[in-house]
């Protein structure tokens, strides 16, 4: 990982929903944010860690705004998030940006269907242009 | 007011409005005065998921006892609906458009599909449960399930 002029992340908190297909399009966009897209402004942090009352997790969310997507309507990242003391930011339901993309349908699990690619690199899209927006706000307060 | 017959299985409750009749499928059928409101049923929408598009016959389509009526994607399947009346479309619920959750949100109430004017009700009506047969049939389904896990 490079380096950042920016002390603060973006911190993404996806679905743990594990042999779920929607569950999957969330990791798979989060992964693609945090690795790929915006590296130096996100890091993800995992739901099962905030289930589990990890400390530095629990810190990281504390600190940090967070974009949660979730899987299914439990909403169990937006929940554990706010559960954690945690500001979202943003939050996303998987299901609803597949209303935006019809032409994407996920299946898969394991492995995603081109559709679930497609629609997790259409949601990681609308993600990173939230990070954006909310590092430029960063920088702005920064700079007083 | 609309009263209900319900069982819980797990964290799940099921509930049958008694005031319509059901088809083997899942979908309520309602006769009000000579038109015929259709939805689908509160275990139907929980046993298919969240619903992601609703595609229903438009208004003016003639439809037969059996023919597709709507077509539904959930996060978990594709279902092919048929008509359980013989009729004419006559009003189509426009949420189902924009906002198909409806049906997981007020399945007998914001969630209906379609208003059918009915041709042959009389005959419809013998192939429709009431709503304590249909309740007793999902029931009795939904504990079978149970006992296979």
């Amino acid at each position: 990982m490079t380096n950042s002029d920016h002390t603060s992340k973006i911190v993404i908190v996806p679905c743990s929903g594990i042999g779920k297909t929607y569950g999957t399009v969330s990791r798979e966009a989060a992964y693609n944010v945090t690795e790929d897209l915006r590296p130096e402004d996100t890091r993800l942090v995992a739901l099962s860690k905030l289930v589990l009352g990890d400390e530095e997790a629990r810190s990281i969310i504390e600190g940090n705004p967070a974009i949660t997507i979730d899987g299914c309507k439990l909403a169990c990242a937006t929940k554990m998030v706010q559960e954690n003391g945690g500001r979202i930011a943003q939050d996303y339901a998987v299901l609803d940006v597949y209303r935006r993309y019809k032409q994407f349908k996920p299946l898969g699990i394991a492995e995603l269907n081109e559709g679930g690619v497609q629609l997790a690199q259409a949601l990681a899209n609308e993600i990173t242009q939230v990070v954006d927006e909310l590092i430029s706000g960063m920088g702005g307060e920064d700079n007083g | 007011m609309t009263d209900f017959l319900e069982f819980t299985i797990d964290k799940f409750t099921f509930r049958t409005a008694t005031d319509r009749f059901y088809d083997d499928m899942g979908l309520w059928v309602k006769p009000e005065n000579n038109h015929i409101r259709i939805g689908i049923s509160d275990y139907l929408q929980q046993r298919s998921g969240d619903v992601a598009f609703m595609e229903v016959k438009p208004v003016g389509t003639g439809v037969a006892f059996g023919d597709e009526l709507a077509v539904i994607e959930t996060i978990k399947v594709n279902i092919s609906l048929t008509s359980p009346v013989t009729g004419r479309v006559i009003e189509v619920n426009p949420a189902m458009g924009t906002s198909p959750e409806a049906i997981n949100q007020d399945p007998y109430g914001a969630g209906w599909l379609v208003v059918i004017e009915a041709a042959e009700w009389a005959t419809d009506l013998k192939h429709l449960l009431e709503p304590q047969v249909y309740f007793t049939k999902i029931k009795l389904e939904a504990d079978q399930e149970v006992k296979k896990e």
